[in-house]
């Protein structure tokens, strides 16, 4: 029995110094984290902060909006639009009959520079009302056929252009196949003007995108004929042209570059413009114009962004002054207890 | 059903041949793919983002590549899949231990050394001190001579004292060598899971001994998982093993709780759905109508004349994938991340550890911590859960004489003294009963004092109270008793013991005198239960009185009474005991009904009344949670005179005249009606009144009131904010919950012992207190805490925060994933409603899985208000009450916000980028990085603090933006090359990103400031004071309101037939409306005063007990 009761004092003992050891190693270890009290700034929207901030806003989104309206101000642009004016008035009737037709397709315009315009001097084509944008249409490209020679098979994306009786075509698939190829030969006072089309898509498409040795194969050589043509001589990373519109725009109306004027032009100057009006717009109602346009550190022409940053700016001076008044006139203690309802007496009229 | 175990013999328990491996892991390694993806693909949003998925594949209609889906969604699967199975590997980890551990067995005749699993039924299982017991083993020897053994069941059931175990009586004094060669039969029940019973009976084969059959009870069983202590060895013959074992088979996966929170995010959820397939529908109509009309005009999309039967399809198609991001795949992750960590939080917070005991609090429910938040009724056990549990023996009534009246002492009463020297019966008798009728172990400690180990508190209570006055439980050696008094010893032979059930609320033993032969019945008990059993003789009123006067003094009272036996009668009797013992059905109310025949004619000594403190905290808690309009309802076991006492201690109820008692009481079921149709009408006749008003009921009348008037009492559980319901049962417990829950409360349950454990599992939120009582509450429950008053921090802190947050976090969640699918819903409308995708497919996935999803988790450190406003202030819990910050309206705030949003970007890029800038992948990103850039100034608007943490996630996730996407512009085969570059090196592109910002922001900003200064919220002007510094104590009147602000809108009887009226966005409820006024409702009725319904109180008891008499 002796024996007993001493180890029946000692088992106790034992579990207690062992609950005791897991208890404490259960005790949450303090940190300022685990407390959910790390140091906080806790912003107040005090009227004197909120009145100051849309000041601040103001006064710097209306200069801004003055510059940016200054900048698209700044910015030359000379727009033709042309595909109605292109086409002889007997074969108006039936535009789409006519561009698909063999006539000669050639049209001159004449263009006058209002304002003295700096070199560069960016030609560009403006297509209004065309989606290149559509599902169908932005899917349909074969980006590593474009690249290298070895995937020129991989043409699964291209449906329906994407091969002409089992060989597949180089470049496949619409956007390739449905190049815009009006031509435009400018002359300015009846000297030729050159239009540098070289150095007119991005870089990094010419270098990466568009292979240096795969060139155009079996294009254009289906049942119907899209858009332009191409030198199948010429290697893909070449054909600035078909470069840039494969840039697909994100939007129907689009302007693409299609050249650049290395030379001023002066006010007054008189630009002829002889075109050559294949791209068939006409079927779908779509717009076809020519810009001469120079450009400012913001880009072309685009009043958007000034009067945007004008409107805003205003907006918020005008919030910043009925807050004052609101302010002066019907002030508020922030933060008063007497607000809180509970505070209140309850029932006092009773 | 029945089982039968031959001991020691392999080739009889062959059919039973289950071994004894452990296994609690829910997987396999070859069914767990298959499992847990069919457990993943049951839940509704993960079969909508599979579809998504699989339509993906088809690429004639996937806007984007397909792994912008799968990717997430792959990512998503395998973190719970991982998750899942980094558990199952731990359960197989602590199995495999269990497992493994190496046992001592006999197997024909032959000590082995085994591992656990290898253990069969009908083995015989050696055990030495301080061993876990390795399977359910029936006991069949002990080092100790009389065949008992010690067992700790803490990891059964949560009790820390000991228990005892003895042998059944067919093997004692069975030879240690023979023990090995023990054959015989057992017959057992087939394995069940209550820890309370084992019905077996067992018969030994010869040679040993009598061929007799042997009852057997959970006194002779030793369940696994608990721990032999205080006993050099014990063997016994396993019964149940592996699985099948007691612990094994209660064993059982709880219900998962949804959260009213989650409840709504599944509403709106199923709202965006149903708006995504209207856009769906819309948009496929008119890309249909568009591509039959404009589409067949462009030649260059080339359109085929002649299309296949699901042409039509496509484009809604098409849609739906555009628009799938509606319902964003990360909010699924996103939500389960930070409830993980509300749990945390709780489990680190410091200032709900206690301090007495070391033991932190515990979130074993990680996703239903925003429910604390929303909690309108807490029904809360007395015991242990209110008070301390620590039970101290005050006051007793001897006789008709009081002691310990003057000093609150019985034990220094000279008078109780004095009269235990001279040696007065009554008194004698009494401290005997205090004494040795109970099931207390005395063991003798180091400096040879003498420790009692005892189950109940209250046994615990009166044998150390026997013991200060000089009647010492010296020893308990097997069936006999030591008692020293003043010097001599008297020694008893426990012949019976009686024991306490709940039905029965009395135990007695019978106890043979060893000096003068005479046996002796004693017994104590709930004054209901011994007091309808006095001698007819006997007068009972002044016992009835005490027990009145005690309760009333919010003290535990337990009536003693005696009874001496002849030898005849107690033969006979012993004999129908002995047959009710060993039943197999229905043991436990044969005995019942046996131990009735023996208890009667008592002989009534006294009243014991012991003290049980309230927990340190307890008023002030309640207080502030009721002012946070919580509503309180006490269930307890105890006497209603006791528990109204407490009530009053702990601000339960206010005293008069503030507060206003109803008791609803009645035998039959007219009784019952009549006074619960008063009861109401009072209740509805001062629900205008800033009264505290709370009902009384007992357990006999609440079953009548729930069985026959549920409609009526529905209604008064919905006008009253306090309720204590005394007598009640555990399942009566349960079946309030349930009640209020029917009402579309949100309850929370919060209980110690055992008997809250049905009431915690049925609650929204369960909570435990891992206290005296055991663990069992806090082992059923989804929190539990040490003590009570850190309910406050648990609900106002915790519950509160994590309710905030996580309203921020889904609202957000769908607010940056509809801002991006508007965005490609105004493209298709100049893409030609054909379905294209303004962004690329590393845009779309990133913009969830990252962008968008960093800054967002930081709002989980975020904290509107400080935890001391919270405290000064409970009342703001409301708007986590009402769900004030997430439902319908607010919803339909960041849905306007991110569709005000989406025209900010769309108009502003479009606009900007025209013409020659159009290039679909530079305004894709430019629209991406406006999107980007305006969900930062959200956050950052949101944000209420701002710690180091959100500014790092909230600015640094936009530098990350930008990192991410140079990465991507400079991989030549993406189809974003060189992108980034460029846009960046534009002028143009940031002044658009500041335009975006300064349009976007700018209104939300006005409205917001304007909202915060001129119509603020509670919230609100609570920030603004804390963060003025100016004084946040509340003015002098802290009156609590009453609930009726929220109903005085609307007449009681409107309630009743429309529990929810208390709309979320229904604004002048916390406001200062003008029409907020109290309406009275003219003259009062007749208002109860307090000492009117005490004295009736005390009069219909009287009257009760009487009644039982008579029966």
């Amino acid at each position: 029995m002796p024996s007993n009761t001493a180890s029946s004092s000692s088992a106790p003992a034992g579990s207690a110094d062992s609950s005791a050891s897991r208890t404490k190693s259960k005790r949450p270890k303090y940190s300022k984290f685990t407390q959910q009290e790390l140091p906080a700034c806790k912003p107040i929207l005090t009227p004197g902060w909120v009145i100051l901030t849309f000041l601040v806003i103001s006064v710097i989104f209306i200069p801004l909006g003055v510059v940016s309206l200054f900048a698209s101000q700044d910015v030359v642009e000379i727009v033709d639009r042309y595909d109605n004016d292109c086409v002889p008035t007997p074969a108006r009737a039936n535009k789409v009959a006519y561009i698909q037709g063999v006539s000669d397709k050639s049209c001159n315009r004449t263009l006058v520079v209002p304002k003295k315009m700096k070199q560069p001097i960016y030609v560009y084509y403006q297509l209004e009302n065309f989606y290149q944008n559509h599902r169908r249409y932005v899917k349909s490209r074969s980006d590593s056929q474009l690249r290298s020679v070895k995937d020129e098979n991989q043409i699964d994306a291209c449906k329906p252009e994407d091969d002409v009786n089992g060989r597949p075509i180089v470049p496949c698939g619409l956007i390739a196949w449905s190049l815009f190829n009006d031509t435009y030969t400018l002359s300015k006072n009846n000297q030729p003007l050159t239009v540098n089309k070289r150095g007119i898509a991005w870089k990094s498409d010419r270098e990466h995108k568009f292979g240096k040795n795969v060139f155009p194969k079996n294009f254009q050589e289906g049942n119907i004929t899209g858009g332009g043509r191409l030198d199948a001589n010429k290697s893909l990373s070449e054909q600035e042209d078909l470069i840039v519109w494969m840039r697909t725009a994100a939007l129907p109306t689009f302007r693409k570059l299609y050249g650049k004027i290395e030379s001023d032009l002066e006010k007054g100057d008189t630009i002829h413009v002889t075109l050559l009006n294949n791209y068939n717009t006409y079927s779908f109602d779509g717009k076809k114009k020519l810009v001469l346009s120079t450009t400012s550190w913001l880009g072309g022409k685009n009043d958007f962004l000034g009067i945007a940053y004008l409107t805003v700016g205003g907006i918020c001076f005008f919030l910043a002054l009925v807050f004052t008044i609101m302010y002066l006139v019907k002030p508020r203690r922030l933060g008063d207890p007497t607000y809180l309802s509970w505070n209140r007496v309850p029932g006092g009229g009773r | 059903m029945k089982r039968f175990v031959y001991i020691n013999d392999d080739e009889a328990s062959k059919e039973l041949s289950c071994d004894n491996r452990i296994s609690n892991t829910k997987y396999t390694l070859w069914n767990f793919l298959p499992k847990n993806l069919w457990e993943q693909f049951s839940r509704f949003m993960n079969q909508y983002f599979l579809l998504i998925a699989c339509l993906q594949l088809w690429s004639l209609i996937t806007p984007v590549n397909p792994a912008s889906t799968w990717g997430p969604l792959i990512f998503i699967f395998a973190v719970s899949a991982s998750k899942e199975a980094w558990d199952d590997y731990h359960r197989f980890l602590s199995d495999k231990k269990a497992n493994e551990k190496e046992v001592w067995i006999v197997k024909q005749g032959i000590k082995k050394h085994i591992q656990a699993q290898e253990i069969q039924v009908g083995n015989i299982v050696w055990l030495r001190e301080n061993d876990e017991v390795p399977c359910d083993l029936v006991l069949l020897g002990t080092s100790d001579p009389q065949g008992v053994c010690y067992v700790e069941t803490a990891a059964l059931d949560g009790e820390t004292d000991l228990k005892t175990r003895v042998i059944p009586s067919a093997c004692v004094g069975i030879d240690l060598e023979l023990l090995h060669r023990m054959k015989g039969v057992l017959e057992c029940p087939v394995p069940d899971k209550d820890i309370r019973r084992f019905d077996a009976n067992m018969r030994l084969f010869p040679p040993f001994i009598d061929n007799d059959v042997c009852s057997l009870t959970i006194k002779n069983t030793l369940l696994q998982s608990c721990y032999l202590r205080n006993t050099e060895w014990a063997c016994g013959v396993s019964v149940y093993t592996g699985n099948q074992t007691k612990l094994g088979m209660s064993r059982g996966i709880a219900e998962p709780k949804l959260t009213a929170m989650d409840a709504m995010i599944d509403k709106l959820t199923g709202a965006i759905f149903v708006f995504q397939i209207v856009v769906v529908m819309v948009l496929g109509v008119a890309g249909n109508v568009w591509k039959d009309t404009e589409a067949r005009k462009q030649w260059y999309v080339q359109y085929p004349e002649k299309a296949p039967w699901y042409e039509l399809l496509v484009i809604p198609l098409r849609f739906e994938l555009l628009c799938s991001i509606m319902i964003p795949i990360s909010i699924k992750v996103s939500l389960d991340l930070v409830k993980g960590l509300y749990a945390k939080f709780i489990e680190w917070d410091v200032e709900m550890v206690d301090q007495e005991t070391g033991t932190a609090s515990y979130a074993a429910n990680t996703a239903i911590s925003e429910d604390l938040g929303q909690v309108e009724y807490i029904l809360t056990d007395k015991t242990g859960t209110l008070t301390d549990n620590k039970m101290i023996f005050r006051r007793c009534c001897i006789g008709g004489t009081f002691y310990g009246n003057e000093n609150g002492d019985a034990l220094k009463d000279a008078h109780l003294l004095s009269a235990i020297t001279s040696g007065s019966t009554d008194v004698i008798r009494f401290l005997t009963v205090m004494a040795i009728c109970n099931t207390v172990i005395p063991v003798r400690g180091k400096a040879g004092d003498i420790v009692y180990k005892a189950q109940s508190q209250d046994e615990e209570a009166l044998v150390i109270a026997a013991a200060r006055l000089h009647m010492v439980f010296v020893g308990k050696n097997a069936n006999f008793l030591e008692i020293r008094l003043n010097g001599s010893t008297i020694r008893y032979e426990v012949l019976e013991i009686l024991e306490f059930t709940s039905d029965r609320k009395r135990m007695s033993v019978v106890v043979k005198d060893c000096q003068d032969g005479k046996i002796i019945l004693l017994s104590k008990g709930a004054d209901e239960s011994i007091l309808p059993y006095a001698c007819a003789g006997q007068q009972t009123r002044t016992i009835t009185e005490a027990v009145e006067h005690y309760a009333q003094l919010g003290l535990r009272t337990l009536c003693l009474a005696w009874r001496e036996l002849e030898e005849d009668e107690y033969l006979e009797w012993s004999v129908k005991f002995k047959e009710a013992s060993s039943v197999l059905v229905d043991r436990e109310w044969r005995i019942a009904e046996v131990c009735q025949k023996l208890e009667h004619d008592l002989y009534i000594l006294g009243v014991t009344a012991i003290e049980d403190r309230l927990q340190d905290g307890v008023p002030e808690t309640i207080e502030i949670l009721r002012k946070a309009g919580i509503n309180f309802w006490m269930l307890t076991g105890d006497k209603q005179n006791t528990a109204i006492q407490i009530a009053l201690s702990c601000n339960f109820i206010s005293p008069e005249p503030k507060g206003q008692l109803l008791l609803i009481d009645g035998k039959t079921e007219e009784d019952v009606s009549r006074s619960l149709e008063r009861v109401l009408l009072t209740m509805r006749t001062t629900t205008s009144e800033p009264k505290d008003v709370a009902f009384v009921i007992d357990g006999w009348a609440l079953e009548i009131a729930v069985k026959h008037y549920r409609k009526d009492f529905v209604e008064l559980a919905i006008l009253s904010r306090t309720a204590i319901c005394c007598r009640v049962t555990p399942s009566q417990k349960a079946q309030l919950v349930e009640i209020l829950k029917s009402c579309d409360y949100r309850t929370l349950a919060i209980g110690d012992g055992g008997n809250d454990v049905r009431m915690i599992q049925q609650a929204d939120i369960g909570v435990g207190i891992s206290g005296r009582e055991g663990l069992q509450a806090a082992r059923a429950a989804d929190y539990s805490i040490g003590r009570f008053r850190f309910l406050k921090r648990l609900i106002l802190v915790h519950g509160r925060y994590s309710y905030n947050r996580t309203a921020f976090l889904s609202q957000y969640s769908f607010y940056k994933s509809l801002l991006i699918c508007f965005i490609q819903i105004f493209f298709s409308f100049i893409s030609g409603v054909s379905g294209t995708s303004l962004f690329n497919s590393v845009s779309l996935m990133a913009y969830n899985v990252f962008y968008t999803s960093v800054p967002v988790l930081v709002s989980v450190i975020d904290k509107d208000l400080s935890e001391a406003s919270v405290m000064q202030h409970p009342q703001i819990l409301f708007y986590c009450q009402a769900g004030r910050l997430l439902n319908p309206s607010t919803f339909a705030g960041w849905f306007g916000r991110s569709l005000f949003h989406a025209i900010v970007v769309f108009v502003i890029t479009i606009h900007a980028y025209a013409n020659e800038k159009s290039e679909m992948e530079e305004l894709g990103m430019v629209a991406l990085s406006g999107c980007i850039w305006l969900q930062a100034f959200v956050v950052a608007q949101e944000t209420n603090s701002f710690t180091v943490l959100q500014h790092l996630s909230i600015w640094g996730n936009l530098v990350g933006f930008y990192v991410i996407n140079f990465l991507f512009s400079a991989i030549p085969s993406s189809g974003m090359y060189t992108i980034m570059f460029r846009l960046c090196s534009q002028p143009c592109y940031w002044i658009t990103m500041f335009l975006i910002v300064g349009a976007g922001m700018g209104p939300i900003f006005a409205l917001k400031y304007y909202r915060y200064t001129y119509r603020p919220s509670k919230i609100n002007i609570l920030q603004q004071a804390e963060r003025t510094g100016g004084p946040i104590l509340t003015l002098g009147n802290i009156e609590t309101q009453p609930r009726t602000t929220l109903e005085e809108e609307v007449s009681p009887l409107s309630i009743i037939t429309q529990p929810k009226n208390r709309s979320p966005v229904y604004e002048p409820l916390l406001s200062d409306s003008p029409n907020a006024t109290r309406r009275s409702f003219g003259p009062t009725g007749t208002p109860l005063e307090f000492f009117q319904s005490q004295s009736r109180l005390s009069s219909s008891s009287s009257g009760y007990s009487r009644n039982c008499k008579d029966n």
